[in-house]
């Protein structure tokens, strides 16, 4: 099984939100889905599991469209984020009907484990979600989009507002469900460094446009920050995919993106570094704001 | 098992270099089953693929072996090899770093090999 999207547009009236996006998902992969405020990440969510329509392209599972294809859209489920406000539909819902409504347009719902995260996460059933804290309304989300059962299920910021232990909570509970069902996932966050570790891929998303999509360790193994005495530094960083290079008196340093194959062996004066993927996220992604 | 704890490293080369330790300190025997690449994944909160890659590289290495159906376990002679492999890098994973820094500091070798003798370190003044 798998999601195709060929050449997707989205445009919101004069503003192109997603610039023609070519992407695959693979049945049994937790994907990291990565991009600064505004970089088009929800709606991309949202066309893929077809709450939206594209302005232009197409969106396939098993090479079939999916819009307004019933049987195709039973195996995709977009948790997004809960609105809390007085005017949207969540608002005057307790918990328990909330629950109970995803019950019914889920085709493959999972009573049992929606009732048991509710009570792992001490979520209160009679609550109304307006009175809910920004927390446990993630957890909301959270508990609906793994009783969805569906293959493909997309969670839009899932841990934001969760303290750090339900955060850790979370990632186990996924993995644990991933392992056991072999589901695909795909998570957005910004909280980049402690969910690296869950991505087997990472899709960076910058002003419309898939920037990357790679497999998170091939990733950092192929990034390295080299530092040292400028022309050494130079010797070895010349012909290779470099950025942000600084120079600071006699020293120099550059973040290096190795190519297939590539490899770099410090020499004296020069140390290689590791580097992390909120790093590479903030390099690559980063622009003019990054001081 | 240890925790995870360095960026410096590849997971998939801690969580090696962890069954390995283990290996070494007898905390996993021979011919024992070694954990599951999905409990080392919901343990240290990792991509199971990424554990996997780890555990095959054991497997690559013959420290491993699989036993269809039932898991990984660790190959008879496995703790000889590991010895014999860490032997052969100690030197590059500890002594020579030391030499460097140790050159740059403007410690000579006598003085090294006098901290090592004694198990001291050196109070004098420079």
């Amino acid at each position: 099984m798998k999601i195709e999207c060929r050449d997707v547009r989205k445009n919101y009236k004069k503003k192109e939100v997603l610039k023609g996006i070519d992407l695959v998902l693979e049945k049994g992969k937790i994907y990291g889905l990565i991009g600064r405020n505004g970089a088009g990440k929800t709606t991309l969510l949202s066309i893929l599991s077809a709450q939206n329509p594209a302005s232009f392209g197409n969106i396939l599972l098993d090479g079939r469209e999916i819009w307004e294809n019933a049987e195709a859209l039973s195996h995709i489920y977009f948790a997004r984020e809960i609105i809390t406000s007085s005017n949207s539909n969540a608002s005057g819902l307790k918990v328990k009907e909330y629950l109970k409504l995803a019950e019914t347009y889920l085709p493959r719902w999972d009573k049992d484990m929606a009732q048991r995260l509710t009570e792992l996460f001490h979520l209160d059933r009679k609550q109304r979600i307006t009175k809910l804290s920004k927390g446990m309304v993630s957890m909301l989300q959270i508990v609906v989009a793994l009783a969805s059962k569906a293959d493909f299920t997309f969670l839009d910021e899932p841990v934001s507002g969760l303290d750090v232990v339900a955060r850790e909570a979370f990632y186990r509970l996924l993995l644990e469900e991933f392992t056991e069902t072999e589901r695909t996932f795909v998570i957005s966050t910004h909280i980049i460094e402690e969910a690296a570790d869950i991505f087997e891929e990472v899709i960076f998303l910058h002003e419309g446009k898939i920037l990357l999509k790679e497999n998170t360790q091939d990733l950092l193994e192929h990034s390295v920050y080299v530092s040292g005495k400028t022309e050494a530094v130079d010797r070895l960083i010349q012909g290779k995919q470099i950025y942000c290079p600084e120079v600071l008196g006699r020293s120099k340093s550059a973040l290096v993106r190795l190519r297939e194959g590539e490899r770099l062996s410090g020499g004296e004066g020069v140390t290689l570094q590791g580097v992390n993927l909120q790093k590479i996220f903030v390099v690559l992604c980063g622009g003019e704001e990054r001081v | 098992m240890q925790e995870l704890l360095n960026q410096e490293k590849s997971i998939y080369i801690q969580i090696k270099e962890m069954i390995e330790t283990d290996i070494l300190r007898d905390i996993l025997l021979e011919e024992e089953r070694v954990p599951s690449t999905n409990e080392l994944a919901k343990l240290y909160a990792i991509n199971p693929a990424t554990a996997a890659k780890g555990v095959n590289l054991l497997v690559d290495e013959g420290i491993l072996y699989k036993k269809r159906g039932i898991g990984m376990f660790v190959a008879e002679g496995a703790k000889k090899t590991i010895q014999k492999r860490r032997r052969e890098n100690f030197f590059e994973t500890y002594i020579q770093g030391m030499l460097t820094e140790a050159a740059s500091l403007g410690i000579t070798k006598e003085d090294l090999i006098d901290m090592i003798t004694t198990e001291r370190g050196n109070q004098q003044e420079v």
